[in-house]
């Protein structure tokens, strides 16, 4: 028990500090020894931090790519987890080792080929380009495979006796006996996207279609870096997937249990 | 066994599928096609067009510029959009959309060194002379090989000292008019001992910010052909800096704990704990914002040499562009003498133009006044050479060398006059390299 | 996809040919959409990537063949193996700290009752930062003369530790983040993995008499090791592709003792002078040393598992 307290305080600690931080003037921030709880709660720093752009109108793009995202992986993952754990095909291993292999592919290497595939089908600067490139998860394709791989064989068979089309056994039978893993997946994609920073900042070459972690770097376009400011953005960009995991954690809890990965 | 098969022939497939490949990702190195002289710039073929501008910003500038960016659309009855882009990734953003034929047409750039070959040549455009309007240091930066004008210098910076006016009055230390880098460092630690604050000198942590310095000693680590260094005048310049360092007179965590990435001390000064920090122009505006103590601009230091070291922005339009010779115009009108005045005075930068340095300027207030004059006049005495260091295309990479060499040596790794033949070395692969 | 879709609305047995005809074309139109994306932004980014390795480009447009002369430029570069030590230095410790904790805490937290939810959230809140902010929030408490870390060892008497200044601490310092950031989400696998086991097979062994070390070495132990290996194989595939909250912690200082594989390629290939094939080439090479590294991980993961 003591260890396990130990163990929250050290997880915790940090961002408790930032969010203290975040209500600091520059002056606090810099004074020795730090002070622990800031002079006033005023929302200067967040406010301050709000003004200088167009929030809402990053939070909407945040909001969408991020929600479109995670649909779309969703269905193309679900579908393609499905074949990979339910049927005998030519080239099945090759295309699921194949999917592994790229979870090792890390973004800022291929960076400039995604960039000029993306470019060239126009793609660039809108939400869509953000989007589509990285729906087909890996990781979402291989967890929902493995929870697939439980659910027992005999109800497909029985479906496709009963004369059910491929489709609709997905469709009626799969999908909602996979909910728990498809809440996982949703979750991690939300968790994903949401902090998606590098291959939006390349895509999104205007103001309209800017997502929040790329107007926080805004703030670092300054040679002068408020600190202050920055850490009341951090807070901000925080909260929305702070709530979510709140909300959702005993369904990703259990549906992490539920995949194969036990 | 099985399965051990089926991972071979998985391991097996990835470099077969690689080698199908082997043909080349794009084109092939060949020659330019040269520009077809353009005629005289007539405004109403161009009503209705649209022109690209991607920007980074300082701050105030940003205003500035979007101020006479409306004067421009409404003389031309034109649309310019503004992007603005974090600093760190003007240049990779850029290339990418130069690669995938997307181009802006027009951009502001601190170093025009990535995009030498992709700048629009404004000789046809604006005629040969134009450059003449321009300061001679300035003009080093923006003419190429083939002595063709690629961009236009908007607005000039200039490195220089600032002082924390109620520590140096408090410790009853004089601040002069004049002074030496020993006279300099003496009356800081001065400062420090009857203060009792933590450091008696601060710079930012940039290759451009210690290129002053060697300046100063009478070195450059570029000029306008190559390798410049003379190794010896570089140790001396240093030296002191190390000294500082290894006795907490200047701080070295500083210098140590972010790597080769540029970190500006300008908080150290603001927090009150250095009577000194070394750094730009662009400071001023806020420090009349922030500073909470009374601070001025002293002139930089003199060794063998005086005056600061030079930086400065540019504006440059791309041969992708759509309309060339509106995006040259747009060039043109941006830095004509009125509308430049327009934007160095309110963002507080130097102008480049040479009848703006001549005149004088009148800043916003009265504190950024006084700082830009101690600037401007030590501009006048800054040697030519430092423009063709900060003009050479090698020198950005070179100054990040030159940071990672000087941590080096703070972090104990190898002694000073090892590190600057390295960095001599590394100055002349980088010229090599960026010359091929 | 559609032609299975179209078709479902009769009850109608199909004739044994004709079911074999679709359940064969099923598989692949399932597959379609998800391969379709994925072989368009990372599959042929990927071969067209490695191709690009075998030339040299400063601006991603004009190429000169080279030929494997970028990987003689990398493995003949002094650099390039001061961060392949690094690099091998963080991921293991990174793997080994990470699973270690992440299944003390999963342990810990699966024998709390009421306390369970609360606890596996408090962890798990440190993935949820994104990892810039994460970097930038450590550096300013592990600076040196003023930051929290620093003051609190202070205030018991040690210190004040060189976190971001001296090598060997910086190394600490970026594995220590690194962990405290992912512990969290491997703790969630794992938990999840306890929560499955049968707790039958605990009341047996209590029974039985084993003690709780004994029922963890004989039964936790086994029934968690496929969890074990996923985790092992994420955090594998994590330490060697760490970068952002680095950049923003160390900036892979002090004099590169933290720069990574992955920082060693971003500075070739986005800060000037750029070279691309470099990059590229780089890329290539971690992409090789992780997949050897996976497919490792997972032989003798399935190994264990058929013994």
């Amino acid at each position: 028990m003591v260890v396990l307290i130990t163990g929250a305080l050290i997880a915790i600690i940090p961002l408790v500090w930032m969010f203290l931080g975040s209500f600091k003037s520059p002056t606090e921030l810099a004074q020795r020894p730090p002070t622990f709880l800031p002079e006033s709660w005023a929302l200067t720093n967040y406010t301050e931090a709000l003004g200088r752009f167009n929030f809402v109108q990053y939070l909407t793009n945040s909001v969408l790519v991020t929600v479109g995202a995670t649909v779309l992986t969703l269905a193309i993952n679900s579908m393609a987890a499905y074949a990979l754990a339910k049927y005998n095909f030519r080239g099945r291993t090759a295309l699921f080792l194949i999917t592994l292999a790229t979870i090792m592919i890390p973004l800022q290497v291929i960076l400039i080929p995604v960039y000029q595939v993306v470019a060239s089908l126009g793609l660039v600067n809108t939400l869509w380009g953000m989007i589509i490139p990285a729906a087909a998860t890996p990781t979402g394709v291989f967890l929902l495979r493995q929870y697939m791989l439980t659910i027992p064989d005999e109800l497909i068979e029985a479906a496709r006796v009963d004369g059910s089309g491929e489709f609709r056994t997905f469709w009626q039978i799969i999908l909602p006996l996979s909910a728990p893993a498809l809440a996982v997946v949703a979750i991690f994609s939300i968790m994903w996207r949401w902090s998606d920073f590098l291959w939006p900042l390349v895509v999104a070459q205007s103001e309209a279609v800017y997502t929040l972690p790329v107007a926080l770097a805004r703030f670092n376009a300054e040679l002068t870096v408020p600190f202050n400011l920055i850490l009341a953005m951090g807070v901000v960009s925080t909260i929305p997937v702070l709530i979510l995991f709140l909300i959702f954690q005993k369904q990703i809890a259990t549906g992490i249990a539920n995949t194969g990965i036990k | 066994m099985k399965k051990l098969r089926g991972i071979l022939a998985g391991l097996c497939a990835v470099p077969l599928v690689l080698a199908v490949a082997a043909c080349a990702p794009g084109q092939v190195e060949g020659g330019d096609q040269p520009e077809a002289p353009v005629g005289s710039f007539n405004p109403a073929d161009y009503a209705g067009e649209t022109l690209e501008y991607m920007y980074f910003t300082d701050g105030p500038d940003e205003q500035a510029t979007r101020d006479l960016i409306k004067k421009f659309e409404t003389e031309y009855d034109v649309t310019v959009k503004l992007e603005v882009l974090p600093y760190s990734d003007l240049v990779t953003s850029t290339l990418n959309r130069l690669s995938a034929g997307n181009a802006p047409d027009v951009i502001r750039l601190t170093a025009l060194t990535d995009f030498r070959d992709d700048l629009l040549i404004l000789d046809p455009y604006l005629g040969e002379d134009y450059s003449d309007e321009f300061l001679a240091g300035p003009q080093l930066a923006v003419i190429n090989d083939q002595k063709q004008m690629i961009a236009v210098p908007s607005d000039l910076t200039l490195n220089g000292p600032f002082v924390n006016v109620d520590l140096f009055n408090a410790a009853g230390v004089e601040i002069p008019d004049k002074w030496t880098w020993p006279e300099m460092i003496d009356k800081a630690k001065q400062v420090k001992e009857a203060t009792g604050i933590p450091y008696a000198f601060a710079m930012d942590k940039s290759g451009h910010r210690l290129s002053t310095v060697l300046s100063q000693y009478g070195t450059y680590m570029l000029n306008s052909e190559g390798n410049a260094l003379n190794q010896e005048k570089a140790v001396a310049a240093l030296q002191p800096l190390i000294d500082m360092m290894a006795n907490d007179d200047m701080p070295a965590d500083f210098w140590l704990g972010s790597g080769s990435r540029y970190e500006g001390a300008n908080e150290i000064f603001l927090a009150g704990e250095t009577p000194i920090y070394l750094s730009g122009n662009w400071q001023v505006g806020q420090f009349v914002k922030n500073a909470g103590f009374d601070w001025a601009v002293a002139s930089n230091p003199c060794a063998e040499q005086c005056g600061g070291f030079p930086g400065g922005k540019f504006m440059a339009a791309f041969k992708q562009s759509k309309n060339p010779a509106l995006a040259a115009e747009f060039l043109r009108f941006m830095n004509d003498t009125q509308n430049q005045e327009q934007f160095v005075t309110v963002s507080g930068q130097l102008p480049t133009r040479s009848d703006l340095s001549k005149v004088g300027l009148t800043y916003a207030d009265p504190a950024t006044q006084a700082a830009m004059d101690v600037f401007l006049a030590d501009l006048v005495i800054t040697p030519e050479a430092g423009f063709a260091a900060n003009g050479n295309p090698a020198f950005s990479p070179s100054a990040t060398v030159l940071v990672d060499e000087v941590a080096k040596v703070v972090g104990g790794k190898k002694d000073l006059k090892t590190a600057m033949a390295d960095l001599s070395v590394q100055i002349d692969d980088l010229v090599a390299e960026i010359d091929q | 996809m559609t032609a299975s879709q179209t078709r479902t609305a009769s009850p109608r047995r199909k004739t044994w040919a004709s079911g074999a005809w679709k359940t064969k074309l099923a598989p692949y139109l399932f597959l379609l959409p998800n391969m379709a994306i994925f072989a368009t932004f990372t599959i042929y980014p990927a071969i067209n990537g490695f191709n690009m390795s075998l030339y040299s480009s400063s601006n991603g447009r004009t190429f000169k063949w080279e030929g494997l002369g970028n990987y003689q430029k990398i493995l003949t570069d002094q650099e390039f193996w001061g961060v392949a030590r690094n690099t091998v230095i963080y991921t293991v410790s990174f793997v080994v700290l990470a699973t270690v904790f992440a299944l003390l805490i999963a342990t810990l937290v699966n024998a709390q009752g009421r306390g369970k939810t609360f606890f596996r959230a408090v962890f798990f809140v440190p993935v949820l930062v994104s990892p810039v902010a994460v970097g930038l929030i450590w550096n300013w408490i592990l600076e040196r003369q003023n930051g929290l870390l620093n003051t609190a060892l202070g205030g018991i008497g040690l210190g004040p530790v060189p976190w971001l200044v001296n090598p060997a601490w910086a190394m600490v310092a970026i594995i220590m983040v690194g962990v405290w950031m992912q512990t969290g989400f491997y703790m969630l696998i794992l938990l999840a993995g306890l929560q499955s086991i049968d707790p039958v097979l605990f009341e047996a062994a209590k029974m039985d008499g084993a003690s709780a070390w004994r029922q963890f070495r004989s039964i936790t132990l086994p029934m968690l090791s496929p969890s074990m290996a996923v985790v092992v194989i994420l955090a594998t595939i994590h330490g060697f592709q760490s970068f952002d909250f680095i950049w923003t912690l160390t900036g892979g200082g002090p004099v590169g003792a933290t720069t990574l594989m992955v920082q060693y390629i971003y500075e070739n290939g986005f800060e000037s002078p750029i070279r691309y094939g470099i990059a590229t080439a780089g890329g290539v090479l971690l992409f090789i040393a992780v997949f050897i590294l996976t497919m490792i991980n997972w032989a003798v993961s399935r190994r264990q598992e058929a013994v």
